[in-house]
């Protein structure tokens, strides 16, 4: 099967109006509707809740270690997907290295827990 | 490679021993592990054995490159002494386990069959190497070293990364074999009428700047000093000795195996490479006032000494990379040693001071650590009766005996450039012996006394002997 | 259902080169021109993914699937390295305040 560049015509077509569509309303708002200002409603919308400070504020470095530590293990499932897809050809010596594998990282894991670092209230 | 898996277990296993609350026991135990992996390596002398599915291959040369990383690594850790004072902010476990890690990549920079352990080796190597690099994470220095180290150190990976994936497309293989042998087919037809002939050719260039990177040849050296100088210093003089080796024996085995049959693409360009190396490192070296960044400069030259054999192509080409790496590994440290300890005990509010005038007067009250210095510092400038001497040596032996006149002229910029260096290591030893200098005696501990005993008297060994360990290599 | 490589195999191999040809320099032209530590991460980040897509798009036209696997293993080893570098520039915004890398010269050659 070949796509031919004429194929995509359509495609080209709904970008055009889904911007066209977005352009046309933003506009359209902008000059219909009346502008009153007043500092509720030019307040940032905060569930109801009056906003307090700058929404830059540093956040606490352990949400960083746990996002990092996140990646990292969550990565490491990638090397399961063609061990999993060639499960039953790679049989029981697959299956000894994936669990030396799993090991090591639990090491890791461990290795973390031990360091206190998921301690949340430290 | 039973090193390997070894060396990954004690690894960890040191960090755990971090949990004992113990620091006494983690120098010692270090140095055991490195010592077990030093004789498991020893174990496959004389075999030539296939690793883990065609990955890694072990033979006699990789033996050797492992054993003189295993000993600088074992080297280092004597002189590591807890890594610094500053008892609240240093996790000296967590430094020996990464240490361990990043010997597991150099070996597997060494043995790499496949362009993947290549790949894997020098990250695991250089990820390592960031972390040790900053760990000093108080001090604005060592953090700049750290983020430049690893934003060159990343940057040169990717560019080597784009060069192995164009190299696989145009050869359809990893393996180092498999790729020279898919070259020299390539090179018998016409290489530009070949439809991926240039994509082969860009992708080899590509790979050659990413591992010229890790080892600081010239136009890609200019984070070397800046890393060298910013890390501690225990952590310099292991990534001047370790990672350089490693690196240097990565780019010999890629070229060697791999692309003989384009040497004309390679070696042109080398040669200039080299002689910029030499030149750049060794004047550079001449202004400066530290004695680290001197040192770091004086890393560059070497690996510039390196290149000449990895060009020249002699059948002892080997044995002349191997010897110079193992007298260059030696002579670092204890250059290392001596200024750890003497800028300790010269510190200013807290910084310890590393330069020239830091080393004034040593020779007063501390006549063994300036004979130590004046050894190392005649290696490095290779003067005979050094092993420095015989390493240089070997290496212009090699470059003369090549037919090409390049490698005369070659020879020529390196002789000159070697009569330079004398003139910047006399520096420290001018500076230990004639300059006048209030240092009191420093104490050392008795495994570091050892340390420095063991590497001088190896270089003075290897200077007078070198057939003892030449012959074995 | 189309065999993935079926489908990666529509477009010509040369496309393939010429796009991660072009994202690896833009990769590299960001780090050479930005002054701003985590974006220079990013171009470096975008030089590796360059290189996967070429990997990816080989391994598919040779039916290898080595090429694949390799991917695993940038995948894999740059999720270390963001780790690494991420917490080396959480360390120096604590020291300094700024990633600005034109800030950083205390070490001068």
């Amino acid at each position: 099967m070949n796509y031919q560049p004429s194929d995509y015509l359509p495609i080209i077509v709904q970008i055009g109006a889904a911007l066209a569509f977005i352009v046309l309303t933003m506009v359209a708002t902008h000059w219909l509707g009346p502008k009153r200002h007043s500092k509720a409603k030019d307040d940032v919308f905060e569930c109801g809740i009056e906003s307090v400070g700058n929404a830059r504020t540093p956040i606490s470095v352990k949400y960083f270690l746990v996002a990092i530590l996140f990646v990292l293990f969550d990565v490491e499932i990638i090397f399961m997907y063609p061990w999993a897809v060639n499960f039953k050809t790679l049989g029981w010596d697959g299956f000894l290295e994936m669990i030396v594998f799993m090991s090591l990282l639990l090491a890791g894991f461990i290795y973390v827990l031990k360091k206190g670092v998921l301690d949340w209230e430290k | 490679m039973n090193a390997i898996i070894a060396l990954s277990l004690f690894g960890i296993t040191n960090l755990f021993l971090g949990f004992l609350n113990n620091r006494k026991i983690l120098l010692p135990a270090t140095l055991l592990f490195v010592l077990i992996a030093f004789g498991l390596n020893l174990a496959d002398w004389n075999h030539e054995y296939y690793w883990f599915h065609n990955m890694l291959k072990t033979n006699n040369l990789s033996i050797n490159f492992t054993s003189i990383i295993l000993v600088a690594t074992a080297l280092v850790v004597a002189i590591s002494r807890g890594f610094g004072n500053d008892e609240e902010h240093t996790h000296p476990a967590e430094y020996y386990g990464i240490l361990l890690f990043s010997v597991v990549g150099a070996i597997m920079m060494v043995t790499f069959q496949s362009l993947f352990m290549l790949f894997v080796g020098i990250e695991i190597l250089s990820v390592a190497m960031y972390v040790l690099t900053g760990s000093d994470k108080r001090n604005l220095r060592s953090n700049e070293a750290a983020l430049k180290y690893f934003l060159m150190g990343s940057f040169a990976t990717g560019i080597m990364l784009f060069g192995i994936a164009l190299v696989y497309g145009a050869t359809g293989s990893f393996d180092i074999n498999g790729i020279g042998n898919m070259v020299n087919q390539a090179k018998l037809q016409d290489i530009m009428l070949n439809p991926y002939g240039p994509i082969l050719y860009g992708g080899i260039i590509l790979i050659f700047v990413g591992l010229l990177f890790k080892i600081s040849a010239a136009p890609f050296h200019f984070w070397t000093p800046d890393v060298y100088d910013g890390a501690p210093s225990i952590f310099t003089a292991f990534m001047s000795t370790v990672v350089k080796t490693a690196g240097v024996a990565a780019t010999y085995r890629l070229l060697s195996i791999s692309f003989p049959a384009v040497y004309g693409l390679w070696g042109n360009p080398l040669v200039y490479i080299t002689c910029l190396t030499l030149f750049i490192g060794n004047i550079t070296a001449v202004y400066q006032q530290s004695f680290k960044r001197m040192l770091a400069y004086s890393s560059i030259s070497h690996a510039g000494y390196l290149l000449i054999t990895v060009l020249a192509k002699t059948p002892t080409t080997n044995s002349s990379i191997l010897f110079y790496s193992l007298a260059y590994s030696i002579a670092t440290i204890s250059a290392f040693a001596v200024l750890m300890v003497v800028s300790e005990a010269q510190s200013k509010s807290g910084k310890p001071d590393e330069s020239f005038t830091a080393l004034n007067g040593l020779a007063t009250n501390n006549p063994f650590l300036a004979f130590v210095l004046t050894v190392s510092m005649l290696s490095l400038a290779g003067i005979p009766l050094t092993a420095g001497f015989f390493g240089k040596f070997f290496i212009f032996a090699d470059a003369f005996s090549n037919v090409s006149s390049l490698f005369k002229t070659i020879a020529v910029v390196a002789i000159l450039m070697s009569t330079v260096g004398i003139y910047y290591y006399f520096k420290p030893i001018i500076a230990a012996y004639l300059k006048k200098g209030d240092l009191e005696k420093i104490e050392l501990s008795p495994i570091y006394k050892l340390t420095l005993i063991i590497t001088t008297a190896l270089t003075i060994l290897l200077g007078i002997a070198p057939d003892l360990v030449k012959n074995i290599f | 259902m189309q065999q993935i490589p079926d489908v990666i195999r529509q477009i010509p191999l040369n496309n393939y080169v010429w796009f991660s040809t072009a994202l690896f320099c833009i990769g590299i032209i960001g780090v050479l021109t930005r002054r701003n530590a985590i974006i220079i991460f990013m171009s470096v980040e975008l030089m590796l993914n360059a290189a996967n897509l070429l990997l990816a798009a080989f391994s598919s036209y040779k039916s290898d699937p080595t090429g694949q696997v390799f991917v695993f293993f940038i995948m894999a080893v740059a999720a270390a390295e963001v780790a690494v570098g991420l917490a080396i520039i959480v360390m120096i915004y604590r020291n300094i305040q700024s990633i600005d890398v034109g800030i950083l010269n205390k070490l001068k050659w």
